[in-house]
């Protein structure tokens, strides 16, 4: 089977006052589509920056970054923006809700960019049917109006998984999604990832620290020395 | 589409935008009224100075005048530019009222009233023929027409009386007013109240004399003539031509104060005789209209020289208002003959035998199409044309060095120091104005800075940099057109209400008073909105807002979105 998305040969370094880092040093990972591959390593290692660079948040020094074969990296910038909002779905440990906006308006954003300008003339919201069934779903039915400051951290994240769903991207990118969370709470938000991705049949990039977590994968790799090895 | 709903989300849900929507509203609102007031004030000046003469002026650089005026002014009459011309002599002189023990310096101005009419707004400018009996017009237009005079003198009569109930109300309140003692801001409100207090009797009383007026002119008409409507009300009660000769009714009432011969003249309103109220209404004292004034003028002769004093006996019989202070402070209005030949200006014979023609000190001239000044311009290049012609034929003329002008050539340089005050004013506020980019500038930055980590989250989900960017474009450009909105309705309301604001607000309510009536030319703050003015003041403001934001924008899309997303 072709592979989702190929990451070869991944250099990358940062500058730290006067002396450069390497953190990846020829990183190279293929996702097949609907695998869950769980990424892990120690802190610093530059797991986040490997998956910043999956979802062509970030540029690598070298290497490439191919989606169904076609390499992102040297595609246009509006194909970036496109991969960003139509391929890819990002889940941070933060959560990275907007403030302003409450639960069913952070769920809808993605659909809303994609949405073409006359089309938000004849729609109010774009993708709202399914924003609010994928909510109810999550438990968070009660909830469509509330902001993100008046929500637990488990619901929050809950939107944020949502928000990374709207537009059915076919890889889920997720950083230590259950990092700033208690373990019961994290276990259930793993459960939801895990379920919504088998539901909607995508990719799952999933960095963790947490060993029960990565078992869950069906393939744990292992950031070390700036490669990724199996684990 | 995403843009536009985030942008109202942070404008709806950001307490902060508040501040320059603030500033830009009140700048915008500050730049129209200033611009407003100060532009009818300008317009208020040229239209006086527009009225004051003719729309094109021929003058003669000698102070004795020029020869064959009338003769000029019969071949004037041929160019078909031209509406209607009249002579002016221009002298200075002495006025003396011997019952008042005063005098003053004056310019006198001999001209022929009704000929003058036709040419500039004498006729309008004089209180009893035209201001006064227009006034009761429109005073009794509420009437219910048609009436006969007897009628129409009943109404005004039950008018009167209720002016009367009125004005004892209030002369009663003033009766009881005792001085206020003490000190600190409650006897301080009361001293503000009894000031109103005798403010609103002084008005009461001047709407009571102005009824009696008006009831005066009424009675004049015949009882039996049917009046149909307010318009000829107006015509039955202002005279067609204005006159210098005083009304028969004075001189049978006043015979100590009658001139020998019976020749009238008509001072200027701010020349002293009348005192103004803060509303900027003039109080007449009975006894001013029909009191005798000796005017006195030094001849000037040919060579230039002072001859004998000349003096003559005139009666009060009108008061004239062109709201050109200088002229209403300074000028005397007297019958063209008589002051021709006190400046020694009349024809004369010559001891060599013939006669040294007439002469006048200026033509006024009115032209057909004067609301063009491409039209006054170009009639002006006309008669300078005839006048030279003219000139060539009679040898005498070409020695008195005649100059031909528009109005506006001749006032300009009053005219434009006015104009160059407004737009000097103008100029500053908007200098001014600046800080508003400056302001909206810094709140931006600052909403870029604390919107960090939103940038990051817009990008990572598929938003562009162009779609960050415009999201605070449209932010700045929202903010600033809010602003302007606001400021546009306010500074509106401010201009059209700026007379009520200042009377029956700032002076009623805190005792200040801005506009000073008694110092000013204009009795009313000018209230004329140019639509064209503040849609560019507007516009102006929407751009400064875009320009205040297009940096901070750009900063906004050229961010990493990973060093956003891990701004602390």
């Amino acid at each position: 089977m072709a592979n989702l998305l190929e990451l070869v040969n991944i250099h990358k370094s940062f500058r730290m006052g006067t002396e450069d880092v390497q953190v990846l040093a020829g990183a190279s990972l293929s996702i097949a589509p609907g695998e869950f591959v769980a990424l892990i390593g120690a802190s610093g290692s530059g797991k986040s920056t490997f998956l910043h660079i999956a979802g062509a948040l970030e540029k690598p020094d070298s290497g490439s970054v191919l989606y169904q074969g076609r390499d992102i990296l040297r595609s246009g910038f509006f194909e970036t923006y496109r991969f960003r909002n139509q391929h890819v779905g990002f889940v941070f440990q933060l959560y990275h809700l907007l403030p302003e906006l409450n639960v069913l308006e952070n769920t809808l954003l993605p659909a809303m960019v994609a949405a073409p300008w006359y089309k938000a003339l004849i729609r109010a919201r774009p993708g709202r049917k399914l924003a609010i069934s994928m909510l109810t779903d999550m438990g968070l039915g009660g909830r469509l109006k509330h902001r993100p400051s008046e929500l637990s951290g488990g619901e929050r994240q809950r939107v944020a998984i949502a928000r990374a769903l709207i537009n059915h991207p076919s890889l889920l990118l997720a950083d230590e999604p259950t990092g700033n969370l208690d373990p019961r709470t994290g276990q259930g938000i793993i459960d939801l990832l895990v379920r919504r991705r088998r539901d909607q049949k995508c990719g799952l990039l999933l960095v963790t620290h947490d060993a029960d977590i990565a078992r869950l994968a069906d393939r744990v790799v292992r950031l070390e020395d700036g490669k990724i090895t199996p684990a | 589409m995403y843009k536009l709903f985030l942008c109202f989300r942070y404008l709806t849900r950001k307490g902060i935008v508040i501040f320059p929507i603030l500033a830009v509203w009140l700048c915008v609102s500050m730049l129209i009224v200033v611009y407003s007031i100060m532009t009818g004030f300008v317009d208020r000046v040229r239209d006086a100075g527009k009225e004051l003469m003719g729309d094109v002026v021929i003058q003669s650089t000698l102070a004795a005048g020029f020869p064959h005026y009338a003769g000029l002014q019969k071949s004037l009459a041929k160019l078909p530019c031209v509406a209607a011309s009249a002579p002016v002599i221009s002298t200075y002189g002495i006025m003396n009222l011997p019952e008042y023990q005063t005098s003053a310096e004056v310019q006198v101005l001999g001209i022929k009233p009704a000929m003058q009419s036709k040419v500039s707004s004498f006729g309008k400018s004089l209180f009893w023929q035209y201001r006064a009996p227009l006034d009761a017009a429109r005073d009794l237009r509420d009437a219910a027409f048609p009436l006969t005079g007897k009628e129409l003198a009943d109404y005004a009569r039950t008018k009167l009386k209720t002016a009367l109930v009125i004005y004892r109300r209030h002369e009663k309140e003033i009766r009881k007013l005792k001085p206020i003692k003490g000190h600190g801001w409650i006897a301080d409100i009361q001293r503000h109240w009894q000031v109103i207090a005798r403010e609103d009797y002084r008005q009461a009383e001047y709407h009571l004399n102005r009824v009696f007026r008006d009831l005066r002119f009424v009675e004049k008409l015949a009882p039996n003539a049917v009046i149909e409507n307010d318009a000829a009300l107006r015509k039955t009660l202002v005279p067609p031509a204005p006159t210098f000769t005083p009304p028969a009714k004075a001189l049978r009432d006043y015979p100590d104060k009658q001139a020998e011969p019976k020749y009238g003249c008509v001072v200027g309103i701010d020349i002293g005789l009348y005192t103004r109220d803060r509303f900027g209404h003039y109080h007449r004292p009975p006894g001013v209209r029909f009191s005798p004034v000796i005017l006195t003028v030094v001849p000037i002769t040919l060579s230039s020289t002072l001859a004998t004093p000349q003096s003559h006996r005139f009666q009060i019989v009108d008061d004239s208002r062109t709201k050109v202070f200088t002229v209403d402070r300074h000028t005397v209005y007297a019958p063209f003959h008589v002051v021709q030949k006190m400046a020694f200006m009349q024809q004369q014979d010559l001891l060599s035998g013939g006669v040294r023609p007439a002469r006048c000190s200026e033509i006024e001239i009115r032209v057909h199409h004067d609301q063009r000044q491409s039209a006054v311009n170009a009639a002006r290049d006309q008669i300078a044309a005839a006048v030279r012609r003219y000139a060539l034929k009679h040898p005498g003329m070409e020695s008195t060095g005649l100059t031909v002008m528009t109005w506006l050539q001749e006032q300009s340089q009053f005219i434009a120091a006015v104009d160059k005050e407004r737009d000097l004013i103008t100029f500053l506020l908007g200098m001014m104005s600046l800080v508003v980019i400056v302001v909206i500038f810094l709140i931006f930055f600052m909403i870029v800075r604390d919107k960090t980590r939103d940038i990051g989250i817009i990008k990572s989900i598929g938003g562009s940099e162009i779609g960050v960017g415009s999201i605070f474009v449209l932010y700045g450009f929202l903010i600033s057109s809010a602003g302007s909105l606001l400021g546009v309705v306010t500074g509106t309301l401010f201009v059209i209400h700026d007379n009520w604001i200042h009377d029956d607000i700032l002076w009623r309510i805190f005792g200040i008073t801005i506009w000073n009536r008694r110092v000013y030319i204009f009795s009313r703050i000018p209230n004329q909105i140019n639509p064209q003015t503040v849609v560019t003041i507007a516009a102006l403001a929407v751009v400064a807002g875009l320009l205040g934001a297009i940096i901070p924008a750009l900063i906004a899309a050229s961010r990493d979105p990973v060093h956003a997303l891990r701004y602390e």
